[in-house]
């Protein structure tokens, strides 16, 4: 248990030494983006289930900074690792892969959490001085239920595309690839109710749809997908990660670059 | 007797590999012990720490620490070993006495503030504990490497190459710091290429090639069986010597070649020249480079000793 707390207290303290990454940069683009699209476009867009489009966008941004920063947080700290040499150490101590697995997702929650939290506060901000009032959480349990799993998942995805991959360029493309797209196209600026019945059906094939629409009923109520499906697709989402997680740190290498 | 580490018939081949890099290895470590592994680069040193580390899973062959197999209960193995790796790390993210303390974490040690000073102090690191990775010398790296490995107090200890490139006062610092552990107990498997160094420092050696051990025994011993002493007699004036040991004569000084074994005085007695004409006599004892280079030029595998 102590090798487990010493894994997720150094993740902390490794996002927390780069701060201005982890936590200034997205304070800065969900503030562009509310901008931008909240309140100079969102005027001109209807709005939807009975909410303003600022509103609408707060929660998918919420879900698309957590998503990055989770999965950034596991990733990059393993590879960083593998780089300096430091996973080999993680690899020669008496610490489990659960103990490991858990320790950086977790890790990878408290980051994504915590940019959500600040994309919350931002579009809560514009809310109040576009609307005259707070956006209130609307089901705060479901809330942090889809902010948790999608944090986890998100972690492990990270853990296992860093113990996969053997360049840098590996990271990257997986996030501009398949991260990227998916987030873009799973509903975090509109409503799949707008898109033409076909793409709706290939909109929900996306599982980032669900983890979106799970966050924005939680926080406005409203979604285009039913919450109960959302939870149960996401927690089947999160057990296959962490089998795969699980995988990787049994297959995979520990040995420095 | 449980014996720190126990290696039998240890074979391990890559993947994408059709050669093994380990062929069937076999050796121990004794208890307070500080064993040399010896050998060319690529002969598979790394590869051996690296299936006691469980970093790389045995192909075939077993591995014991304290008599428990590494494959079986890696837990309490892992617990008795510290490991000092062979490429320093260049950890940017925390300082020294940061990095020292999430070691011990992963050792399960919560509070072990006293020992990582005692460390940081023995190792001359402790002023420069504040200070990141990147700002440290390699010696001080090196230094926080053997740190790194000791803060959990390991009954065995792992150094792969630990003085690589390391100034020969620290190195000098260093194994005097690896007596002082293996006097109190630890037991110390070393690969080095400084063989002059393996030869003051190391109990007993093995020495590896291509694969496989190819002579294991105490160090003294096996200067002693594979090497031979050199004999240069200065005699007053130009004698008549016949020996089969006599190499070359240049005036009046008689070069030698005589088996370790041999006892000096019978050797001169047998030359048959009287003393009164001798002037002078240098000896030069083998050292263990010598018996390095005569054993891994064998090439009919294992050397019995």
């Amino acid at each position: 248990m102590i090798g487990f707390l010493t894994i997720f207290r150094r993740e902390i303290a490794r996002f927390l030494k780069v701060i201005v990454q982890t936590v200034i940069t997205p304070f800065v683009s969900s503030f562009l983006y509310l901008l931008i699209f909240g309140v100079s476009l969102g005027q001109q867009m209807d709005s939807h289930q009975g909410v303003s489009y600022l509103a609408f966008l707060i929660p998918g941004l919420m879900m698309m900074g957590l998503i990055n920063n989770a999965f950034q947080n596991s990733s990059s700290s393993i590879v960083s690792s593998k780089f300096s040499g430091d996973l080999e150490d993680l690899r020669v101590a008496p610490v489990t892969d659960q103990e490991i697995i858990w320790a950086m997702s977790l890790g990878s929650v408290v980051r994504g959490t915590l940019v959500a939290l600040i994309t919350y506060l931002v579009g809560s901000l514009f809310m109040y001085y576009q609307q005259g009032e707070w956006l209130h959480i609307a089901h705060p349990v479901s809330a942090l239920f889809f902010l948790i799993v999608a944090g986890l998942i998100f972690g492990m995805i990270g853990i296992s595309v860093a113990f996969w991959a053997t360049t840098f360029d590996q990271l990257s493309a997986f996030s501009a690839f398949i991260l990227l797209p998916l987030t873009y196209l799973g509903g975090v600026f509109l409503s799949i109710e707008h898109l033409h019945p076909f793409w709706q059906m290939v909109s929900k094939l996306n599982p980032l749809l669900y983890l979106i629409n799970g966050l924005r009923y939680g926080v406005l109520g409203v979604s285009d997908v039913n919450v109960g499906t959302a939870a149960v697709i996401s927690l089947v989402g999160f057990a296959f990660f962490f089998g795969l997680a699980r995988i990787s740190l049994r297959k995979g290498s520990f040995q420095r670059w | 007797m449980i014996l720190p580490l126990e290696i039998h018939n240890l074979v391990k081949r890559y993947k994408n590999s059709s050669v093994d890099a380990v062929k069937g290895v076999s050796f121990e470590v004794k208890g307070a012990e500080i064993f040399g592994l010896l050998g060319p680069n690529g002969a598979g040193k790394t590869t051996i720490i690296s299936a006691i580390t469980t970093l790389e899973k045995p192909t075939d062959g077993t591995v014991k620490v304290f008599g428990v197999d590494v494959t079986k209960d890696s837990m309490f193995t892992k617990k008795q070993i510290g490991v000092v790796h062979q490429e320093v790390i260049n950890s940017g993210f925390f300082d020294v006495e940061e990095i020292l303390e999430f070691q011990s974490g992963y050792y399960g040690l919560r509070k072990n503030k006293e020992r990582i000073h005692f460390l940081l102090s023995k190792l001359a690191l402790y002023e420069h504990r504040n200070k990141r990775v990147k700002q440290l010398s390699g010696g001080m790296k090196r230094r926080l490497m053997i740190a790194k490995a000791l803060v959990h107090n390991p009954k065995l200890l792992l150094l792969d190459e630990p003085t690589a490139g390391v100034d020969i006062r620290l190195r000098e610092d260093l194994w005097n710091f690896v007596r002082e552990l293996r006097s109190e107990g630890t037991s110390v498997l070393l690969t080095t290429h400084y063989l002059e160094e393996a030869e003051q420092l190391c109990d007993r050696v093995g020495i590896i090639n291509l694969g496989s051990v190819v002579c294991v025994g105490a160090t003294k011993e096996i200067v002693r069986q594979y090497t031979l002493r050199k004999v240069r007699i200065v005699f007053a004036e130009q004698v008549p010597v016949q020996s089969p040991y006599l190499m070359e004569v240049i005036g009046k000084d008689y070069f030698f070649v005589i088996p370790q074994e041999k006892p000096l005085g019978e050797f001169i007695n047998e030359l048959g020249v009287p003393t009164q004409l001798v002037r002078d006599i240098q000896i030069e004892e083998g050292d263990l480079e010598e018996a390095f280079l005569k054993i891994v030029s064998q090439k009919d595998g294992q050397v019995p000793l």
